[in-house]
């Protein structure tokens, strides 16, 4: 069952003065099942960061449609856009946008209190998710006086405390040192293995080699893409390092 | 070519800090405007004709002058916002290759800029004003009214040069600044993260010990003279105070409500308690600095407008009659009937020579004395100078119950040693009344009035009228052991009248008796120590001029402290606006709706803009009774109008103080929720 379907997706940047139009995307379609672990990859400039943020709903497409869910995106009003990011979405940055004036418990608690939900039930849900993290012990700490890879996992709690249907990751390695990407790499790979649906936007083929498929963006399409299947983190690394060096090269589909 | 590189870069500058600049170029501009406005007024020759329009001119000039150091400080402090604002831009200029130098030159060119435009624009905008200003300032003394206008050029170049000097020192100042700081510093200057500031209970509890004392001060103090004195020293515990528990208590307060989980953890509540916490030692001592200002003005419009509309009062507590005449005599054994209808027949002369309608006439004796109150004994030869004496001083007005009984009409029998009390600034409720000498008066009545004479009403001193069965009797004693420490009982002959005569007549008569009055204490009348002749009519204008010019400058005061209030919530919440631009656009991706962001901004300026003005009510109401007793040396005892001119200001003030926080609340909104109108 599909979980999150894109179709047809054109996205036209018009620039400040008439005249110049910009294509970010041409034509996107695919598909995310339910469980699923997508990566995308492109170039600065292949409209990955565009895409990202039609499907987080904080742009709009030019044409084409994105249904989360069973929910068409284009008919949630405008008003309604924050409560519905909210409620089905979770985001990890890659500058971990957290909150320099909340502890690291109330970032966490942050969505929720924004949802309305009472304190004991933001409580319950910590518990477990802090625990699981590891961050249980930071809890009072403020993000200033924490790690970037603990920082991080805050954000995750964060991005994960709503139960949200779909996690949209964006670069979330791109700040973090080798030892902290690792830990990330396989916190998320845990929180799949539960069954949550992730999708990561990234540069890094150690990133996109962890995930169950990754899509290749290229000139504003869906140019290529790979499933692990069978083979370990270490072919489908080199797999996807290939077919890196192909789209780079000008090569063949 | 050069020039007009930098001066382009100024201007680029200014446009796109224009939320910065304009409510900035706009207070300059207001306060060139009232600077010219006082000084023309100083200077004009329409104020300066009328009668009393000298102590208006003196008033103008001192004014003037306690008008400029205000405006200095606030326009430094203000610009000092906008300095910590800039300070990014030109660390990239820095970085950008451009030296310190040539940033000075920016901000020279900003500053000339700055000054051209406030000073062109402010002595404009004073020239159309100062009309309205004289004309209101010569209707408040009741002058007579001309319409011709004039500009004065005296008065705009002084204006000019003052506010040039304070556009210098603002100048100097920033390149202070920019000297002191290196580029990487220059550009993080913002975002300097800080730790959230521990609560500190001692700070907080001794603020709050300090405030209650000088409440308790402010409440206690009987004594309008100590009033006077304390007064200063309460007003300089109150603002400590206010820093402390502004600063101490605003943290402990949004401690208490994080702890109170319930309370925290609502969307409108958790933003905004959150960032106030983080930013709580500024946020302390600018909401103190506010809540002081906006104590400054309440306090000083209450007291002026109240002076201003009890003038009449204070006018006529002063000259309690039209006429007045009295002759001090040196000694008091040599006052018989004898010297007094010496006297009363030249006041009835001058009278039926200048043919004057008199009423209600009065004529009395009274005695004086001044003593020092040393737990119940009055000491008269003082001269050890105890400190504390200074709150202690009594003086005493003997009048007999005879003059009493004529003039109130009153039928009281007293004999012996028993005496009837009036107190005028005090409270005397003492049974006894007992002088170092022995004297000693048995107090049998409290009195409920008293023809307070002029002299007394206008002293400071606590004041207690004593009504003797007879002043040569009763008073022989204490006359006798006064001339034994070289000192007199002073003994005064009053007269006093009520007439229809207009202002002119008056001053003919008072000159007329005057100078009969000169000729008997030439000629050989050794009696007489001194005389003096009033009039009321004579004296309204310069009570007028006195009081009305106070209002006008409370007024202007005012203003000029509003502005700066005003001022400093505005870029306050602006500053904190940008910095928070960044913390709300991550909210809005976690999801905050805007409906989250308005209200947690609602929440958040409430409570900033309601507890100044909150606390700021509540020292006004403590400052009440001192208030009421300071005017009490103006002779003004009307409670009423004191209430209504607190309650009017107190409103005037709120009003204003709402439509500021509409506006800034609106631009607050607009910058974290990334509308920007404005390219930035």
């Amino acid at each position: 069952m599909s979980i999150l379907s894109v179709k047809g997706l054109q996205k036209i940047y018009t620039t400040r003065f008439g005249g110049n139009k910009v294509e970010a995307l041409r034509d996107v379609n695919f598909e995310v099942e339910k469980g699923e672990y997508v990566a995308i990859m492109g170039e600065s400039g292949s409209g990955k960061t565009t895409l990202l943020n039609i499907l987080a709903g904080l742009d709009k497409p030019t044409r084409g449609s994105v249904v989360l869910d069973g929910k068409d995106m284009a008919s949630v009003k405008e008003s309604a856009m924050a409560a519905f990011r909210r409620d089905n979405l979770g985001f990890v940055f890659q500058e971990f946008n957290l909150l320099d004036t909340f502890s690291i418990e109330d970032n966490i608690y942050l969505p929720l209190v924004l949802a309305g939900k009472s304190h004991r039930e933001m409580r319950e849900r910590l518990e477990p998710l802090a625990i699981e993290l590891g961050i249980w012990d930071l809890l009072k700490k403020y993000p200033y006086e924490v790690s970037g890879g603990q920082k991080q996992r805050t954000a995750v709690a964060r991005a994960l405390i709503t139960e949200p249907k779909l996690i949209l990751a964006d670069e979330p390695t791109g700040a973090l040192d080798s030892k902290s990407t690792e830990e990330l790499l396989r916190l998320f790979a845990e929180i799949n293995m539960r069954g949550q649906t992730i999708l990561m936007v990234t540069h890094s083929v150690k990133a996109a080699s962890n995930a169950g498929r990754v899509l290749f963006i290229k000139d504003g399409e869906v140019y290529h893409q790979l499933y692990r299947g069978s083979s370990t983190a270490e072919e489908f690394y080199q797999k996807i390092s290939n077919t890196l060096t192909i789209i780079a090269t000008g090569g063949e589909r | 070519m050069k020039a007009g590189f930098y001066s382009r870069i100024a201007i680029t500058g200014m446009r796109q800090n224009r939320r910065l600049y304009v409510p900035y170029l706009l207070a300059c501009t207001g306060m060139v405007m009232m600077g010219y406005i006082v000084y023309f007024l100083s200077v004009s020759s329409a104020v300066r004709s009328m009668s009393g329009g000298a102590t208006v001119s003196a008033m103008m000039s001192l004014g003037y002058f306690i008008m400029m150091i205000f405006t200095a400080i606030f326009l430094f402090y203000t610009n000092s916002f906008l300095i910590r604002r800039r300070k990014k831009e030109f660390g990239l200029y820095n970085i950008l290759g451009m030296g310190k130098r040539n940033i000075g030159r920016v901000l020279l060119m900003e500053t000339l800029i700055t000054a051209a435009v406030s000073i062109g624009a402010g002595l404009i905008l004073g020239a159309v004003f100062s009309k309205l200003a004289e004309l209101a300032m010569v209707n408040m003394i009741g002058g007579d009214i001309s319409y011709s206008i004039s500009v004065s050029l005296t008065a705009m170049a002084i204006t000019a040069m003052s506010f040039c000097i304070i556009y210098a020192l603002i100048f100097i100042n920033g390149l202070r600044q920019i000297h002191t700081s290196n580029p990487a510093e220059l550009m993080r200057s913002e975002n300097v993260g800080e730790k959230p500031p521990k609560a500190n209970l001692l700070l907080g509890i001794g603020g709050i010990i300090l405030m209650a004392g000088a409440y308790y001060m402010a409440v206690s103090i009987k004594n309008p003279l100590s009033a006077l004195t304390w007064f200063f020293v309460a007003v300089a515990m109150v603002i400590i105070a206010t820093y402390l528990i502004f600063i101490a208590g605003s943290v402990l307060m949004c401690r208490l409500l994080q702890k109170n989980k319930r309370y925290y953890y609502k969307p409108n509540h958790f933003v905004s308690v959150s960032s106030m916490v983080y930013r709580m030692k500024r946020n302390g001592a600018g909401l103190a600095s506010i809540c002081i200002l906006a104590t400054m003005v309440l306090v000083m419009i209450t007291g002026s407008a109240c002076l201003y509309f009890g003038a009449e009062d204070s006018l006529h507590a002063r000259y309690p009659k039209d006429i007045s005449a009295e002759i001090t005599l040196s000694d008091f054994n040599s006052v018989n009937e004898e010297k007094i209808s010496l006297f009363r027949n030249i006041v009835d002369e001058v009278i039926d020579e200048s043919h004057e309608k008199v009423r209600e006439r009065v004529e009395y004796c009274d005695a004086t004395v001044s003593g020092i109150n040393r737990d119940g004994t009055i000491v008269l030869d003082a001269d050890d100078g105890d400190i504390n004496d200074m709150d202690r001083i009594v003086n005493f007005v003997f009048v007999s119950v005879d003059d009493y009984n004529r003039i109130t009409g009153n039928d009281y029998h007293i004999a012996g040693n028993q005496v009837m009390t009036y107190g005028v600034r005090t409270d005397y409720d003492e049974s006894r009344l007992t002088f170092e000498d022995g004297t000693e008066f048995e107090i049998v009545k409290k009195l409920d009035s008293f023809f307070v004479s002029g002299n007394t009403a206008m002293d400071v001193v606590p004041t207690i009228a004593v009504v003797v069965p007879d002043l040569k009797e009763s008073l022989g004693g204490l006359s006798a052991h006064l001339k034994d420490i070289d000192q007199g009982l002073r003994i005064h002959w009053y007269t006093g009248f009520n007439t229809d005569g207009d202002e002119t007549e008056q001053r003919q008569f008072t000159g007329k008796l005057e100078g009969r009055l000169r000729a008997e204490a030439i000629d050989g009348n050794d009696d007489i120590y001194s005389y003096s002749c009033e009039s009321l009519e004579a004296n309204r204008s310069d009570f007028y001029a006195t009081y009305g010019g106070l209002f006008f400058l409370g007024i202007i005061l005012s203003i000029i402290f509003l502005c700066a209030t005003v001022l400093i919530i505005y870029y306050k919440q602006i500053s904190e606006g940008y910095e928070d631009e960044s913390r709300f656009e991550i909210m809005q991706k976690v999801g905050m709706t805007k409906r989250n962001i308005r209200r947690s901004i609602n929440s958040q300026m409430l409570t900033i803009f309601l507890l100044p003005l909150a606390m700021a009510v509540i020292h006004l109401a403590f400052a009440f009774p001192m208030i009421e007793k300071l005017l009490l040396l103006f002779n003004l005892v009307n409670l009423k109008l004191l209430l209504a001119t607190a309650g009017v200001s107190v409103l005037i003030f709120a009003l204003f103080y709402m439509v500021v926080y509409k506006v800034t609340s609106q631009v607050y909104y607009n910058i974290v929720s990334g509308k920007r109108a404005e390219t930035r």
